[in-house]
């Protein structure tokens, strides 16, 4: 698409206009941080721990989503779910003990989306169509096999997915250990590479023999292990599940993935950019609370403020 | 006083000018032809006309007063219409509703009987009479279509038609219906840009023709006081003969064998033996099969079938991978859709290939892929400085060098096939990359080309294989054919295959 | 036969065949106990329609031009609290201010989305969040119940044991959708702007008066969806409705909207919820356990990813001609 002209007010070269949004970027950053470290009781340590473990539970999952969302598949609505079903899953096998119970687990997660990332990846099946499907298979199935009963541990052992090591939640440490080497993938491997490529131009991936249809579902499978692992640190938290443990996580990750930077359309964005979108949502839900703003205004008001940064990331670039 | 006009006008994209300061004016009752070659700015003066873009200097003047044309509504109030070099029909709507899309006259409820009669005598005009209104548009041909984009533009309520290369997917007999048409509009009192390609047409149909070189206007000239020569001329800015490269043109060992490829449904039984260190060239217009051939053997078709084999070696269609492995490479047509990954840096576009040569265990050794791209930059004149800005910041030119550089084998040569190389290249890109060309010839590669332009089609092949329909017309070595035996070939062709 | 198959599988058809086929299938599975055959399930099978059927009216709507309503779900939730709060003692007040707000919203993110050039995702999304926090604020994050008790029964008042005034009103809006789009320029232009905006364009069309417009018509419909539930539940809470999304969706795609924009209809739409509903209603009418439903939905969803998946022809294509391929040349080396 060549013709963009018609929105000549914002038509900006394409340096230029990267510049830009990059010192527009570091303002906002700039204004948030400033307006947390002015929060009296932020620095405390329950606030951070309370910071920590938001941040930890969806951002596993907001990784996940990035991969999906980089590779130009917009996003997935089946997440959620798939994070209450490997957690119940995970609870359920404890009786083969710790670690066998949580590889079943992120097993379990990755098989959910691999289907579906073949789908996707070899024959471009609608993604959102796909992850609905999905998602109703989940609830069905998870309905089915649980008769609509909470599921409890199966087994001893949830203590190594909650508590802390050194002063830090554990939660917090799966979590960076996870936007680690989802970034490492990212950056480091030539699947990673090919994944942007996808996202950028499928087209041209695939005129390129770069093998997207394999990319795309090694990122649904991705985003299938990251959702397990998240699955897995609320049973831990919880000590019990049902299918609700992971609902309104899909909008609450997308938005991370798109707060942080990472484009709707796919090929530009990072683990990292979602690590600081999730961090950045969060902090504005500590500090409304901290300043006392009721959470009915604390709901409204993150919303508001998740538009304007979607939007301030937009600004000088295309569609 | 003229109906339309440019002062001044100066185009930007990123950092390169398309137009500089062009000045020219259209009288009612004139029909203009537009002329240049790829990349001399002609489609960005009609977008400028028809409100897809502003001007960044410059005034354009309607009726002798300054007016901006802010956009395509603000085009058609001004009584603007134009066919468009890219289609644009919606295939889901029915050709009724195609011909009646976006025009303002049309009152809410649009089922009226009128506006189907006329609707109906406007395909009458271009010859499609017997064509149901409410055909889908997606089950026509391309030069059916284009047809109707004609009887959409019939139907609009203008001062000035403006066509954009509207003969390229029409036979002969289409073609004289369009120019007959189009002097029934002149003598109704109405104004025509034409823009072509079709050195022919212009004298055949054109009062006048302005030329575009490089962005700047050459000059407006009566056709009837110059000759082809002369506008080529004009065009070129230098003779033929500098444009392309000189070589000594010999047939070298077979390198690719093609035998009885079927791409359906325009190709059938195509033939061809291309050698090492040769330029074949299949010369044929939109539809003529050329550009499907070059896709097919690039794995891009899945239903293509036949034999093909490079040095000996069989290769299996219908796989990029197996064609890739085969070191068969391939220059998309389409280089913003399919070729370059236009918000990807440059290095990364240049060893998009290359990612499985340099990595261990799937980790990429980075080092390693920059000074690949280095090197691949410098072997397709890219400028090394660039490596780091994002491709959409390069010109089309550049952009197409670069999918060169990625194209460009380590040791062993291969074949490139390459469909359209030069499509909307400036001038002074287009001479480095027909250099290119022979050089990566004197390599050992044997290169691939689709091409609609003639000229280009003369000054590259070895061989030439020019197409009709999906049909092989005739196949010349470099020098048995000349300029208008080529066109006739691949426009009405007298003898069957 | 083919013929026939072709003719029932295409696009505009086949919401109406998978209807049919729906109907067949639960007839059949309640082997003549009259469980699912009653006027009974009609009537809830409408009730369900006239809850999920303007939604997805609207998000069909949005996903035909290319784009996609995440807003939908939260305009539902915001329409029914105004609506209750305000049209107490003069529903139609209610039902007046309710819609309003759906065409505001819709109108914002529609002007925000062209006018910046954004996507839709992204812009609904931040909406989506917006609306619901609004929601919240609003009613103070409690359930809001709705006195008009006259209202509330009226709305759900069978009339011959097959509609009632809600399942009417929902009714009435496809009907009306569906002659604006058959019988003004408003749907050509809808649908040329879904198939090919940049050809839309060209041609003159004022594309983005057709997406602003196309925005405001679902935040309308979502918001009446919203009202009217409120209403009949005598009770509108900030909640309830979070995941109407995928059911809309679902019901919207199954209903023959192309998610590649420019193919779909209002009638399709309803043939798609209709689907939906029937098997959800029509399931636990036979004495089915829901999470049947939800497996059934997921699967038949599935299959017509499956079915649309635009490289699915290109691949089974290419792999029967391998495996030709193949066999000729087994063939070839056999004999001498």
């Amino acid at each position: 698409m060549s013709d963009v002209s018609l929105r000549t007010r914002f038509r900006l070269g394409g340096a230029r206009a990267r510049h830009l949004v990059l010192a527009v970027r570091i303002v906002a950053g700039s204004a948030i941080a400033l307006f947390a470290l002015s929060t009296p009781g932020f620095t405390s340590p329950l606030s951070i721990n309370a910071l920590l473990n938001a941040i930890s539970f969806i951002g596993c999952v907001a990784v996940g989503m990035t991969f999906i969302t980089l590779t130009g598949n917009i996003m997935s609505l089946c997440l959620g779910a798939t994070v209450s079903a490997s957690a119940l899953i995970f609870l359920a096998s404890l009786s083969f003990g710790i670690l066998p119970a949580f590889l079943i687990a992120i097993l379990f997660g990755v098989v959910i989306t691999a289907a579906q990332g073949l789908l996707v990846g070899f024959f471009r099946a609608n993604p959102i169509l796909v992850s609905i499907a999905g998602l109703s298979l989940l609830i069905g199935g998870a309905a089915l096999a649980t008769g609509g009963q909470r599921v409890y541990p199966g087994g001893e052992g949830l203590q190594v997915f909650k508590g802390r090591v050194a002063g830090i939640p554990v939660e917090a440490l799966y979590f960076f250990a996870t936007v680690v080497i989802g970034q490492f993938i990212l950056s480091w491997t030539r699947i990673g590479r090919v994944m942007v490529m996808v996202g950028s131009n499928p087209r041209a991936a695939y005129a390129a023999g770069v093998g997207p249809a394999m990319a795309v579902t090694v990122a649904y499978v991705i985003a299938g292990a990251c959702s397990a692992v998240s699955g897995v640190l609320l049973a831990a938290r919880y000590g019990s599940g049902d299918m609700e443990l992971g609902t309104g996580y899909d909008y609450t990750a997308i938005a991370a993935v798109l707060v942080g930077g990472t484009a709707i359309q796919g090929g530009s964005g990072s683990v990292v950019r979602t690590l600081i979108g999730v961090t950045v949502i969060a902090i504005i839900e500590v500090v409304l609370l901290l300043r006392g703003f009721s959470q009915q205004l604390q709901y409204l008001i993150t919303g508001v403020i998740v538009l304007a940064v979607i939007m301030l990331h937009t600004i000088g670039e295309r569609r | 006083m003229p109906i339309l006009a440019v002062e001044g006008v100066t185009k930007r994209f990123g950092p390169n000018e398309v137009l500089k300061n062009v000045t020219l004016s259209l009288d009612a009752q004139e029909i203009r032809a537009i002329c240049g070659e790829n990349g001399a700015g002609k489609s960005t003066l009609v977008k400028i006309f028809t409100g897809v873009h502003t001007t960044d200097d410059g005034a354009v003047l309607v009726d002798g007063k300054p007016t901006e044309i802010a956009s395509p509504q603000r085009a058609q109030e001004l009584g603007i219409a134009l066919v468009a070099q890219e289609l644009s029909l919606a295939p889901a709507l029915s050709v009724l509703d195609n011909i009646w899309l976006g025009n303002r006259e049309v009152p809410l409820f649009h089922r009226r009987k009128v506006l189907r009669e006329r609707a109906r005598a406007a395909l009458e005009k271009v010859g499609l009479g017997d064509l149901s209104l409410d055909t889908p548009v997606a089950t026509l041909s391309i030069g059916r279509r284009q047809l109707v984009e004609l009887a959409r533009m019939l139907t609009r309520d203008a001062r000035v038609f403006i066509l954009d290369e509207p003969t390229a997917t029409l036979s002969d007999v289409e073609i004289e219906r369009i120019f007959n048409a189009l002097r029934a509009l002149k003598a109704e009192g109405k104004s025509i840009i034409y823009i072509t390609h079709r050195l022919g047409e212009v004298f055949e149909v054109c009062d006048t023709v302005s030329v575009l070189r490089n962005g700047e206007l050459v000059g407006t000239r009566r056709t009837a006081e110059i000759d082809r020569a002369h506008l080529m001329q004009m065009m070129l800015g230098r003779s033929m003969g500098e444009m392309y490269p000189r070589w000594e043109s010999k047939p070298g060992r077979p390198m690719l064998t093609v035998k009885n490829l079927h791409v359906p449904p325009v190709v059938q039984n195509f033939n061809l033996v291309a050698d090492q260190g040769n330029v074949v060239c299949l010369a044929g217009q939109v539809g003529s099969g050329a550009i499907e051939v070059l896709r097919a053997l690039a794995g891009l078709v899945p239903d293509a079938t036949g034999e093909v084999s490079v040095m000996e070696r069989p290769v299996r269609l219908r796989s990029v991978s197996k064609a890739q492995a085969a070191k068969v490479q391939f220059i998309s047509e389409d280089r913003a859709g399919e070729g370059v990954f236009l918000r990807l840096h440059v290095g990364q576009n240049l060893v998009a290939t290359r990612l499985a040569d340099h990595s261990q265990l799937g980790i990429l050794a980075r080092q390693g892929l920059r000074a690949t791209a280095e090197k691949l930059a410098a072997a397709a004149g890219v400028d090394r400085a660039r490596l780091h800005s994002m491709a959409d910041e390069l010109s089309g030119g550049n952009q197409q060098k670069l999918a060169f550089g990625r194209a460009i084998g380590d040791d062993e040569p291969g074949v490139l096939l390459m469909n359209e190389p030069t499509r909307g290249v400036d001038v002074g890109a287009r001479a480095e990359i027909y250099r290119l060309i022979r050089q990566f010839c004197d390599r050992g590669y044997c290169l691939v080309m689709a091409s609609s332009d003639i000229e280009e089609v003369l000054g590259m092949a070895d061989v030439i294989v020019s197409m009709y329909r999906g049909r092989q017309i005739a196949t010349y070595r470099r020098g048995e054919a000349d300029v208008h035996r080529v066109l006739a070939d691949i426009t009405h062709p007298v003898a069957a295959a | 036969m083919k013929r026939a198959a072709i003719f029932l599988l295409a696009p505009t058809v086949r919401p109406f065949t998978i209807m049919a086929g729906a109907i067949l299938v639960l007839a059949l599975m309640d082997r003549g106990t009259g469980y699912f055959f009653s006027l009974g399930t009609i009537f809830s099978v409408m009730q369900l329609f006239a809850t999920i059927g303007l939604v997805a009216l609207g998000l069909g709507l949005s996903i035909l031009v290319r784009e996609f309503d995440l807003s939908v779900a939260g305009i539902v939730g915001l329409a029914g609290c105004i609506a209750v709060m305000t049209g107490v003692s003069n529903p139609w007040l209610g039902v007046l201010l309710g819609v309003c707000a759906g065409v505001v919203s819709g109108l914002l993110q529609g002007l925000i989305m062209t006018r910046l050039n954004l996507s839709s995702v992204g812009v609904t999304l931040g909406g989506l969040l917006t609306l619901q926090g609004i929601t919240y604020v609003l009613t103070e994050n409690k359930t809001i119940g709705y006195p008009n008790m006259a209202v509330a029964l009226g709305l759900n008042e069978p009339i011959a044991n097959l509609l009632s005034v809600r399942s009417a009103a929902a009714l009435a809006v496809f009907v009306l959708a569906a002659l604006v789009m058959t019988y003004t320029h408003i749907g050509p232009d809808v649908i040329a702007t879904g198939s090919d905006r940049r050809a839309s364009r060209i041609a003159g069309l004022n594309t983005e008066r057709v997406i602003i417009g196309v925005f405001a018509a679902s935040g309308a419909s979502a918001a009446l969806a919203g009202v009217l539930l409120s209403y009949s539940l005598g009770a509108a809470s900030p909640i309830a409705l979070a995941d109407m999304l995928a059911p809309a969706a679902a019901a919207a795609i199954v209903g023959g909207v192309s998610v590649v924009g420019g193919r779909g209809s209002p009638m399709g739409i309803a043939a798609g919820v209709l689907t939906l509903c029937i098997l959800r209603s029509g399931l636990s009418a036979i004495g089915v356990e829901p999470h049947v439903h939800d497996l059934v939905t997921g699967g038949i969803l599935a299959v017509i990813a499956i079915l649309d998946a635009p490289d699915l022809a290109r691949r089974v294509t290419a792999w029967r001609l391998d495996r030709a391929e193949r066999q000729e040349q087994a063939l070839a080396r056999k004999s001498p």
